[in-house]
């Protein structure tokens, strides 16, 4: 029994009727190992989501879950349904192109293609879109804006990715992520490999596109999941103990195992 | 309530423990001050007056103490959680605890500037509202370092009762100054006085206060207990 399932106030919190993503009675497995145990929550549209935990308690599989990345994978499936948009997204039929452009991921380590600054954007739009040069360089433009990247990139968009920072190489996967219009961007410790003022641009970053999308965020890091969540769910062994407004949660966590967990007295 | 487990990282622990001893220990002092301060006005004890100013350069001390190791341990360590809030309980207790030590000797320093031992006035009335607010005191200090949410909340049930210690003390003092003019002196410190403990038994209560929240997280609801009439008696 977790504090989710207990308290009704913290389910009136998180089980908002407007929610970009609803997960219900999810459960994963990688062969006979149940990495997610019945896992139920809500991510609001609008919203930045952070999810904490130990290693292994399945935070970055729920990510892996919500654009069908498991499927790579022989072994790999998942019960329980993922609502978005309407359609359960774990059913068979769904289009997974279509689904990976509305819900984009970013990964700990910048990943640029080894090609041109404007061709790591252009790549994956020309695979849902049909732009005209003029709209594709608008289109580069206006995602290496909204990163604050553009300032940094311009006269050299011919150049390799592969030349950037790692902090402005973070910021172009994010670039390239956007590209698409999802509508529900995923982040899987995207500012671990970075150093303090790279990760504060990227925060900052987040500030700013939970504006027009709605951000899940996998953290190790409790004190970025502080300042950028508006709500903190606690995973461990597979299991969502706890999630609350991250005020609640980093000042008053309801469940001593999340308290432990997050002042350090774990283990 | 138990305190959580140990944390992960000692020298995290053993700053945290410092915290702790270093409160319990301006609470001690603050305690012991307030036990002097009383007995210099009800036995007439010169030396325990005396005696209380001389401890305030302590506890001024201890308060800096624990204010700069608070600051430390926000900086350095970032505490979540209930270590969150038991640092900043600490840090806001220890203005409470200084104020109690000042009152305190203010109330020594004031008896001292006047003969009761005449036997004129009687003193019962204050000796039950010192003996009251000493409890909460003690009650209160033993909330925080045992970490005890209840025993919180019955020091700030009982502030009530002082409230009515100090309204009944208030009457009282007043009318032995309207049946003889010679007492207004006497009666106006130990007016004083009994004000001062009053506001001893709010420090008290505000230490509580903080102290459940420390503990669960939440604020006590609801607005403080009052007696009838303080605020009549405040007003005068």
């Amino acid at each position: 029994m977790n504090a989710y399932s207990m308290t009704g106030s913290t389910m009136d919190a998180t089980m908002t009727a407007d929610a970009a993503l609803s997960v219900r009675n999810l459960s994963f497995f990688y062969g006979q190992t149940e990495a997610l145990k019945n896992i139920t929550l809500d991510f609001p549209k609008g919203c930045v989501t952070a999810m904490i935990g130990p290693s292994g308690c399945g935070k970055s599989t729920l990510l892996r879950v919500f654009n069908r990345m498991y499927d790579l994978y022989p072994g790999q499936r998942a019960t329980g349904e993922v609502m978005f948009d309407g359609v359960n997204l774990l059913e068979s039929g769904v289009d997974l192109n279509q689904l990976r452009a509305r819900i984009g991921m970013v990964f700990q380590k910048p990943t640029p293609f080894p090609m041109s600054i404007y061709d790591n954007i252009a790549f994956g739009v020309r695979l849902h879109e049909r732009l005209s040069r003029r709209d594709m360089d608008h289109r580069v433009e206006e995602v290496l804006t909204r990163v604050a990247l553009w300032s940094e990139v311009r006269d050299r968009l011919r150049s390799p990715a592969s030349g950037l920072s790692g902090g402005q190489q973070q910021r172009l996967c994010i670039a390239r992520s956007i590209a698409t219009k999802p509508e529900v961007l995923l982040l899987d410790e995207p500012t671990s490999a970075l150093d303090p003022i790279s990760t504060a641009r990227i925060e900052e970053l987040l500030d700013e596109l939970k504006d027009h999308f709605t951000i899940a965020i996998v953290t190790h890091n409790m004190q970025q999941a502080a300042r950028c969540a508006d709500q903190v769910a606690f995973f461990y062994l597979g299991e969502l103990i706890e999630m609350d407004s991250a005020d609640r949660l980093f000042t008053a966590p309801r469940l001593k195992q999340t308290q432990d967990y997050i002042t350090g007295r774990f283990g | 309530m138990v305190r959580n487990g140990t944390h992960t990282v000692k020298s995290y622990e053993q700053e945290l423990g410092q915290l702790r001893a270093m409160v319990a220990r301006m609470g001690g002092i603050v305690e012991s001050q307030v036990a002097r301060a009383l007995s210099a006005v009800a036995e007439h004890d010169g030396d325990a007056a005396r005696l209380v100013p001389e401890q305030d350069p302590e506890v001024d001390a201890l308060e800096r103490d624990v204010e700069a190791l608070a600051i430390r341990l926000l900086a350095l360590r970032a505490p979540m959680a209930g270590d969150l809030r038991e640092i900043v309980t600490a840090m806001k207790m220890t203005g409470d605890l200084e104020r109690i030590g000042d009152y305190a000797a203010s109330i020594a320093r004031r008896s001292l500037r006047f003969d009761l031992a005449d036997g004129r006035i009687s003193l019962s009335g204050l000796r039950s509202m010192g003996r009251l607010v000493q409890e909460n005191l003690r009650r209160a200090i033993d909330a925080a370092t045992q970490q005890d949410a209840d025993r919180a909340m019955e020091v700030w049930h009982s502030d009530q009762a002082v409230d009515d210690y100090y309204t009944a003390l208030f009457r009282s003092l007043v009318t032995y100054m309207m049946e003889d003019p010679r007492n207004i002196g006497p009666c106006t410190h130990l007016l004083f006085i009994a004000k001062n403990l009053e506001r001893i038994g709010d420090h008290a209560t505000n230490i509580a206060e903080r102290v459940y929240y420390s503990v669960t997280g939440d604020n006590m609801t609801g607005s403080r207990p009052r007696g009838t009439g303080t605020s009549s008696v405040d007003a005068s």
